[in-house]
């Protein structure tokens, strides 16, 4: 066959080690990208939980308006840690390290990612890390938020250091996470994958590996001067030295704005790849979907002082900042008209993956319209630092980011372990989670604009109603987040069994076995056509053989023609 | 069969010598370091915005009664700096060219260069004889960057020593030196992360 | 990407009635944010508040619009293309790809959007930029400490505990920190600026409508920061704004009360405090003031924020302050005086808690005292 003489070269496509033995080698130190992505995923959802009992304890603060479940310092450290773990341990692992590393080399037909060695250092620097953010609360954990603001984060207790060190590590384990990412979707797609043909989620991920690798490195240098400044007092941040506050805001935001992109346009690829699977058509304007990734990361780039339009930055600063912010608002829009029209004419089968998507479309829409309205200065001035703010990117990191996570785990569970989630339990879990998220964070609008401000351990008592309302509604959705974790602890042992192919997608990682062999392809395989046409046979050639072997105990998920 | 344009290694096949896996290897490694050292360029990048923002808000620059740096050294170092740069080209070249014992000359050379380059370095702190917590923004601005940078020639020092005793091991062939590429960048990296500090604290 | 040509597409009558219940939703939330009565929610008590709100109307207005649309054609469409029962898996869709005509709407519409948006905001940011505003002929500085604001005005000495503002006279707002970044924010003028120290910020508006309005920090500034906010123990402090009668009757009272009051910062002093002659009894009302939001007069384990102080000074089964030094009047003195800040817990300094050496000499005769 021709494709195989096209491989017979000996490329790295064809450099095979046999598969290590051993539970050490092939589950706790392995360089196989599947188990990798997989290690990110359980070590991220145990961070998840961890996060969401930090959240369950903020909320059951503040059930009063006066508090006193906790004492405002550990108020602080609680809701500081809650936001380091949600946005370093939960979210971008997960899309990037976990996610990324399992789903996109199966479907750029690639073996492995470049650089398994270190993918595996990655990985491992990530719980590493996570442990001292946790252990800082033995030192006294920093209090100022997740962003840390100087003069008072100079002033927080010891484990802030501990938490600056900490987040280096994250960002060190991300560079090298994009760096890895990058080099392998420009030098390893199977023959005959070009750009326009890649699937959606590897643009998502090929749009974040920049950011990951670039705006990383800037959050590293800010955590380090934080770090050299609390330990051996030089002069960054501290005024009464000649430092500047506001330097940490550039740095810090430079870095986060990105982040923000680092969190949602993975889980933008994750929603691509499950909308036209159970809408049974094309995406709906490929390119713009894809290209619209590539302007929001650049965009990115530019918009990180929206963040302080308050902290006193030069006006003629301000301008531009404002006006790139809202040009963001397009590309985004044509993503979400792009999905919402994928829906139209199609067949839609609600699996609980689908339904988070189109929840996620719903709930990132508010959140981008808030978004709209905040890069507007002048309602900004009224509205940063308040409650508002707080809605808005929950809606975006609730409703976007861990919807689409969500939609991911129920959409490749089964190529993971070849048995699907519970279905009827998965949409038990999707309502009370949408339910108890809109209720949640839906009240928070108010509460911001009638003048209730972030990171309180007390409140004005006119606003305790709607905060009884949303903590109770939070409830709702740790029950939704618990049915999940059973659901996937139940289902990996007696779920039930899926097939290689249960949802009959047509991505390269639904055409091999489930689980994935090690080394994933038998055959690297040719690629045609951009895989979204359901009225077309698939694009592939050099797959025939992948099947060979596999044996399913149920007969009807037995491959045809293959025994 | 209609075959879809398959991306070609440009140095596959040039050489029966060199075979695919090493060329393609050679271009993921190449890049995978591109990429690596434009992240160190951000990290160095954080750093020279930080000082310019702390020396164009406040107290100015430099601050008062803050200490004088000395042009006239530091010029020698960046020459001596500089001068490494070349030798390491040469060396490189020299592989490249099958010559390995001057190969082994001049990476002997830029070793010695690096080092004295560091040498200069610690002379110019003992000089400025203050400290790095209690200089204020001069600390925050000239020992940290420079204290990176020559952070960077160390490592460099000693990566390049390493290199140099592989290919002494025969670790690398005169068609396969992926590594010693990889370490030639690095220091010519580093030579243009001086021209840029040298500027920005010597001139500007 | 595909060569062959897209299937025609044909629109239903309901999807056009679909549409014209989109339409009408948002020309109705449109007309609604027009005409909502913002004011009687939260008053606008400064020029600013209503242009702000001008543009909050133009925001929610257009912004509900859009959430109408989005929200309701997913949810007509889900509903209308679920899959029936009598559909297997083998089914699909419409294969239609892309309409590059639509696409160009939905780039050029918000394109329109964001530029009609964008040249409203910036005419307002430039209408409200202090550096473009009439200057106000009124000159107030805000000064933000842990946990609570004071106001210097032209003319008062020292620092007062209250901002007064006169009803039609524009305002020049100056705000600044002593400590950490804290935030100037009162809701019902709309607008903020952060309390950075080592820089000060503007704001410049005139007051509009005569009450009582909450002062209230949005930039986290440690343990007491959701009490700072008019109305409680830590800061007790409103803004008002006064008719110009009763402003004059507070400036001047204001200026005889404090014609004695030091215009000197506190600030750290060099050397170690003097403790003799220090009073118990000025120390119990400081303590009051000053410490009882966090310690108790009580024994070590009545815990507030710090522990109980009865006896810090003389119980053996506490021997050691939280910086570990042992538990002296000097070392008390110490702590007062230069604040202290790790892992057992922190103490704010004598600048930041206002006090002066006498202040501290009086508070250790106090905790003295407590046996």
């Amino acid at each position: 066959m021709a494709t195989e003489a096209l491989h017979g070269g000996g490329g790295i496509a064809d450099h095979i080690h046999p598969e290590p033995q051993g539970f050490i080698r092939k589950y706790v130190f392995s360089i196989d990208h599947k188990i990798i992505g997989i290690q990110y995923m359980i070590t991220a959802g145990i961070f998840l939980i961890l996060g969401g009992m930090l959240a369950e304890l903020i909320r059951v603060q503040l059930m009063k308006a006066n508090g006193g479940f906790m004492t405002p310092d550990t108020y602080n450290e609680v809701y500081s840690i809650h936001g380091s773990t949600m946005v370093w341990l939960v979210i971008i692992p997960m899309l990037t390290g976990g996610f990324g590393n399992f789903v996109f080399p199966l479907q750029i037909g690639a073996r492995d990612v470049a650089f398994p060695w270190l993918n595996m250092l990655s990985f491992w620097i990530f719980p590493v890390a996570g442990l001292m953010v946790y252990a800082s609360f033995l030192m006294g954990a920093p209090s100022a938020g997740w962003t840390e603001y100087p003069p008072m984060s100079l002033q927080g207790q010891a484990g802030t250091s501990m938490w600056a060190a900490a987040i280096f590590l994250v960002g060190v384990s991300s560079t090298l996470t994009g760096i890895n990412f990058l080099v392998t979707i420009l030098k390893m797609r199977a023959p005959g994958m070009t750009f326009t043909r890649m699937p959606l989620f590897v643009w998502g991920q090929f749009a974040t590996a920049p950011l990951l690798m670039i705006a990383t490195t800037a959050l590293g240098a800010a955590l380090a001067a934080l770090f050299m400044q609390r330990e051996f007092g030089v002069a960054f941040f501290d005024p009464t030295k000649g430092g500047s506050p506001l330097l940490w805001q550039h740095l810090f935001w430079f870095y986060s704005h990105p982040a923000v992109y680092i969190m949602i346009l993975p889980a933008f690829g994750i929603l691509s790849e499950v909308i036209p699977t159970f809408a049974r058509k094309p995406i709906f304007g490929y390119k713009m979907i894809a290209f619209s990734s590539c302007a929001i990361a650049i965009l990115g780039f530019m918009v990180w002082a929206h963040h302080m339009f308050t902290s006193g930055m030069a006006p003629a600063l301000q301008l531009p900042f404002m006006v790139l912010t809202m040009t963001i608002a397009v590309p985004t829009g044509v993503k979400i008209f792009s999905w919402m029209t994928t829906l139209f004419g199609g067949v839609l089968r609600f699996t609980t993956a689908m339904l988070f998507s189109v929840g996620f479309v719903a709930l990132f829409t508010l959140g981008g319209i808030t978004g709209v309205w905040l890069a507007a200065v002048p309602f900004d001035l009224h509205a940063h630092g308040t409650y508002f703010i707080v809605a808005h990117f929950h809606y975006v990191l609730v409703g976007g980011s861990l919807m689409g996570i969500f939609a991911g785990l129920f959409f490749w569970f089964p190529k993971m372990t070849g048995r699907y989630l519970n279905e009827t339990w998965g949409k038990v879990s999707f309502w009370l989670f949408f339910i108890g998220m809109n209720g949640t964070f839906l009240p928070m609008h108010v509460n911001g604009l009638g003048g209730q401000p972030r990171r309180t351990a007390t409140y004005d008592p006119q606003f305790q109603g709607l905060n009884q309302i949303e903590s109770i509604a939070s409830f709702i959705m740790t029950a939704a987040i618990l049915i999940i974790i059973i659901n996937i602890i139940v289902s990996i042992r007696n779920g039930k069994r899926s097939g290689h192919n249960p949802w009959n997608a047509r991505t390269l990682e639904w055409q091999i076995a489930s689980p994935p062999p090690y080394y994933n392809f038998k055959h690297i395989p040719t690629v045609f056509h951009a895989p979204y046409d359901f009225s077309e046979p698939l694009p592939y050639r050099g797959l025939e053989h992948e099947l060979e072997g596999t044996v399913y105990e149920n007969e009807s998920l037995q491959p045809a023609g293959v025994h | 069969m209609a075959v879809a344009t398959i991306p070609h290694s440009p140095f596959a096949h040039d050489d029966p010598e060199v075979d695919l896996l090493y060329s393609e290897t050679r271009e993921l490694r190449v890049q995978g370091f591109l990429l690596f050292m434009v992240s160190d360029l951000v990290l160095f990048s954080s750093f020279i915005f930080a000082y310019l923002y702390l020396r164009s808000s406040g107290q100015g620059w430099p601050p008062p009664g803050g200490p004088k740096l000395d042009l006239a050294l530091a010029s020698i170092n960046s020459v001596i700096l500089f001068g490494s740069g070349a030798t390491m080209h040469f060396a490189l070249e020299n592989w490249k060219h099958s010559k390995f014992m001057k190969f082994a000359g001049w990476m002997v050379a830029t070793i010695v260069l690096g080092s004295l380059f560091l040498s200069g370095q610690v002379i110019e702190y003992a000089k400025l004889a203050v400290g790095w917590g209690d200089s204020g923004i001069f600390g925050a601005g000239f020992y940290t960057l420079t204290g990176m940078h020559g952070f960077h020639v160390f490592c460099g020092v000693i990566y390049l020593t390493v290199l140099l005793l592989q290919a002494t091991h025969g670790t690398y062939t005169f068609k396969k030196y992926t590594g010693l590429t990889l370490g030639t960048l690095y220091w010519h990296f580093v030579d243009v992360i001086w021209v840029v500090l040298f500027s920005i604290f010597y001139l500007l | 990407m595909q060569q062959h040509k897209d299937p025609p597409v044909r629109l239903g009558s309901d999807f056009w009635i679909v549409t014209a219940v989109i339409v009408v939703l948002a020309i109705l939330s449109i007309v609604y944010w027009a005409y909502a009565p913002i004011d009687s929610w939260m008053h606008e008590a400064v020029d600013r508040a209503a242009q702000i709100d001008l543009l909050f109307r133009f925001l929610a207005g257009t912004g509900f619009a859009l959430a109408f649309a989005v929200l309701g054609y997913i949810l007509y469409f889900s509903l209308k293309y679920r899959r029936r029962p009598d559909q297997d898996d083998e089914a699909i869709g419409l294969q239609i790809h892309d309409n590059h005509k639509l696409e160009l709407w939905w780039t050029v519409i918000p394109t329109i959007f964001v530029i009609v948006l964008g040249f409203i905001s910036v005419k307002l940011f430039l209408e409200i930029e202090p550096v473009n505003a009439a200057g106000g002929t009124h000159v107030v500085e805000a000064l933000g400490h842990q946990w609570y604001y004071t106001f210097r005005y032209p003319g008062i000495h020292g620092e007062v505990k209250e901002m007064h503002l006169q009803v039609d006279q524009p305002v020049t707002l100056h705000v600044t920190a002593y400590d950490v970044i804290h935030s100037f924010w009162v809701p019902d003028m709309r607008l903020k600026a952060d309390m950075v120290p080592g820089l000060v910020n503007t704001l410049v508006f005139t007051p509009k409508r005569t009450g009582r309005y909450n002062l209230v920090c949005t930039e986290f500034c440690g343990t007491f920061h959701g009490e700072m906010r008019s109305g409680t123990k830590q800061d007790a402090a409103y803004v008002y704004i006064d008719t110009p009668e009763q402003y004059q009757a507070w400036y001047s009272a204001q200026q005889r009360a404090n014609a004695n009051v030091s215009d000197a910062v506190a600030v750290a002093s060099a050397g170690a405090v003097n403790l003799t002659g220090g009073d118990a009894a000025a120390g119990k009302t400081l303590f009051t003031q000053k410490c009882s939001a966090c310690h108790a007069i009580g024994p070590f384990d009545q815990k507030i924020v710090g522990p109980g102080l009865k006896g810090v000074l003389h119980d053996p089964a506490h021997p050691s302050l939280v910086n570990g030094d042992k538990a002296t009047p000097d070392a008390v003195a110490k702590i007062l005086q230069n604040g202290f800040n790790g892992p057992m817990g922190t103490m704010p300094n004598q600048t930041a808690n206002q006090l002066t050496d006498k202040d501290i000499a009086n508070l250790v005769a106090f905790l003295d005292s407590l046996k």
